[in-house]
């Protein structure tokens, strides 16, 4: 079965690799981390060239000078916006992928060619798992260079034992995060029967996780969303919103993610409460395991002598 | 080589194939014949155990298509209707993966002399999707013949093929039948075209077969091909003249 499955998981990759707009989502999202990395360097640059003219002004006029505020906040912060382009780009570019594994074999009508290959049953759909995980750390790894690179480059950001092991586990929660959203795209990828509903269905599942739930849980705008440290102010202290996050916190993915990105970045605003009974990391790796469970499920019973979808 | 007993599929209260029993040889190239909906497709699809019957079973090459589907897709090629690959692919990328997928050994070696058999090595390094028809269909058939199958299971070969193309595939198939020694299963609407290459025929009617022979008993029995028209067309739907031989 691991022939097969390793067989599998490799052409996955090779097909996926030429469909134009997994390209096209990768490059922006490698793009995006370098914008990420540069607008981090640029903020914290700029802010400590003023105080640096500040301090001066005040050296010559003989005025006492306060701590600089860069030295107040952790070079890992400099990813923060890491995290809105993760939940945002990488995401969707996930759930394309995990869509595109299963589309491309549908869409190609081989279904039933490779339903007549001697191999177990769990094969085909381990095959387009491992497929998956392979092509989101791949991505992720990636862009875990830039942010390396970034730290090697810049002097100025240096980070400890303790920095180094948060940048890790943050780009190990951000392969999870997007790992999850690309199951659910191979999972309806496999189970709806038109193309477009496969598509809509994770998209749509997308949308409400990364800006409904915040709106209920967390009392955030949608557009407010976006913003990484504006996600991660407290909601009021009213009874519907205690209730809302104690009710949709366990599902709502982006603000587990958001909460637990900015603790491993540093940028968690002090005395941040998370009343989900369910811990961040706890509600990830549960939406990982349920979502593994249901891309296997959803192509295991897919009907192997279709081919296309419903026209 | 292919013994199908009382294999039966419904989906609710309709049934697409009704207790079909049938025996076909090593070495025969039979030809199931039946109008649009008869539920050719349907057999064909639990025979390559790409579908689970409702009742019933069948034996493939010695080997039972619900206790052992691994052995018996070892022992079966399948081309369906329509075929399509990976159009962003070589046929040598195609030919690959489904080799690679089907155990063979010497993959390219396998490729070329594939090829070389179906009388198309010109294509080996052509993307499949700038393919005409008849070109996918060698492709389609190369597929299912990479790892020397005992039985090749057609679904609908000619569909959509020029008259050429339909001579051109004739001959392939009897060329697979007499130097590869395959038995052939093939499914078709065309008794015109069946009659030319089959050892012997059935014809499936609303799920039920009305009729098996040899194709020399029924050219004996029924003499022209028009003769055999109207046989097809007396038993089609079930007529009570005609009952299994």
């Amino acid at each position: 079965m691991f022939r097969s499955t390793g067989l599998i998981a490799r052409h996955s990759m090779a097909l996926v690799f030429r469909e134009r707009t997994v390209s096209f989502l990768t490059v922006l999202f490698m793009a995006l981390v370098l914008v990420s990395a540069y607008l981090g360097w640029s903020a914290t640059t700029t802010v400590n060239a003023i105080y640096q003219s500040a301090a001066a002004f005040l050296t010559s006029t003989h005025q006492p000078i306060p701590p600089n505020p860069v030295l107040n906040t952790s070079p890992l912060s400099l990813l923060r916006n890491m995290s809105t382009y993760v939940s945002l780009i990488g995401s969707l570019a996930s759930i394309v992928i995990g869509f595109q594994l299963v589309a491309m074999d549908r869409k190609g009508g081989v279904v039933p060619l490779i339903g007549v290959r001697p191999m177990a049953g769990n094969a085909y759909a381990l095959g387009k798992v491992f497929a998956l995980v392979a092509l989101v750390l791949g991505l992720v790894g990636a862009a875990a260079c830039v942010s390396v690179m970034t730290f090697q480059i810049l002097p100025e950001f240096r980070l400890d034992g303790t920095g180094w092991r948060h940048l890790t586990l943050f780009f190990g929660t951000s392969a999870l995060y997007m790992g999850l959203f690309g199951l659910m795209g191979l999972a309806s990828g496999a189970y709806a029967k038109s193309e477009t509903v496969s598509l809509l269905i994770p998209v749509t599942l997308w949308l409400t996780v990364t800006f409904i739930f915040p709106q209920l849980t967390s009392n955030i705008h949608p557009t407010a969303a976006l913003n990484p440290v504006k996600a991660l102010v407290d909601p009021p202290h009213s009874s519907f919103f205690t209730y809302a996050e104690l009710v949709l916190g366990p599902v709502s993915l982006a603000d587990a993610y958001k909460v637990l990105s900015a603790r491993l970045l540093e940028f968690l605003p002090p005395g941040h409460v998370i009343r989900s009974v369910v811990s961040p990391a706890t509600t990830l790796v549960m939406a990982t395991v349920f979502s593994i469970g249901l891309a296997i499920v959803s192509l295991r019973k897919m009907d192997m002598t279709k081919g296309d979808y419903d026209a | 080589m292919i013994s199908i007993d009382k294999l039966s599929k419904a989906y609710g209260a309709h049934v697409a194939l009704h207790k079909l029993t049938l025996e076909i040889e090593a070495g025969e190239i039979f030809g199931f014949l039946g109008h649009n909906g008869a539920g050719k497709t349907t057999a064909i699809h639990m025979l390559t155990t790409l579908m689970k019957p409702s009742s019933g079973t069948a034996r493939i090459a010695g080997h039972d298509i619900r206790a052992d589907p691994i052995s018996v897709r070892r022992a079966i090629g399948y081309v369906p209707e329509n075929v399509r690959l990976y159009d962003t692919m070589t046929a040598r990328e195609n030919l690959t993966f489904f080799a690679r997928l089907s155990g063979v050994g010497e993959v390219q070696e396998c490729i070329e002399e594939t090829l070389e058999l179906l009388k198309c090595p010109e294509l080996t390094d052509r993307l499949v999707g700038s393919f005409s028809k008849g070109q996918r269909q060698r492709i389609g058939l190369a597929q299912a013949i990479l790892h020397r199958p005992d039985i090749l299971f057609l679904d609908e070969p000619s569909s959509g093929l020029d008259p050429l193309g339909m001579k051109t595939l004739r001959e392939l198939i009897v060329q697979l039948n007499e130097e590869l020694g395959m038995t052939i299963f093939m499914n078709t609407h065309l008794i015109g075209e069946v009659v030319k290459v089959a050892t012997s025929i059935g014809i499936l009617s609303q799920g039920q077969l009305v009729f098996h022979d040899t194709i020399d008993a029924v050219r004996h029995n029924y003499g022209s091909d028009a003769n055999l028209e109207d046989l097809y067309l007396s038993v089609t739907p079930v007529s009570q003249a005609v009952r299994v031989a």
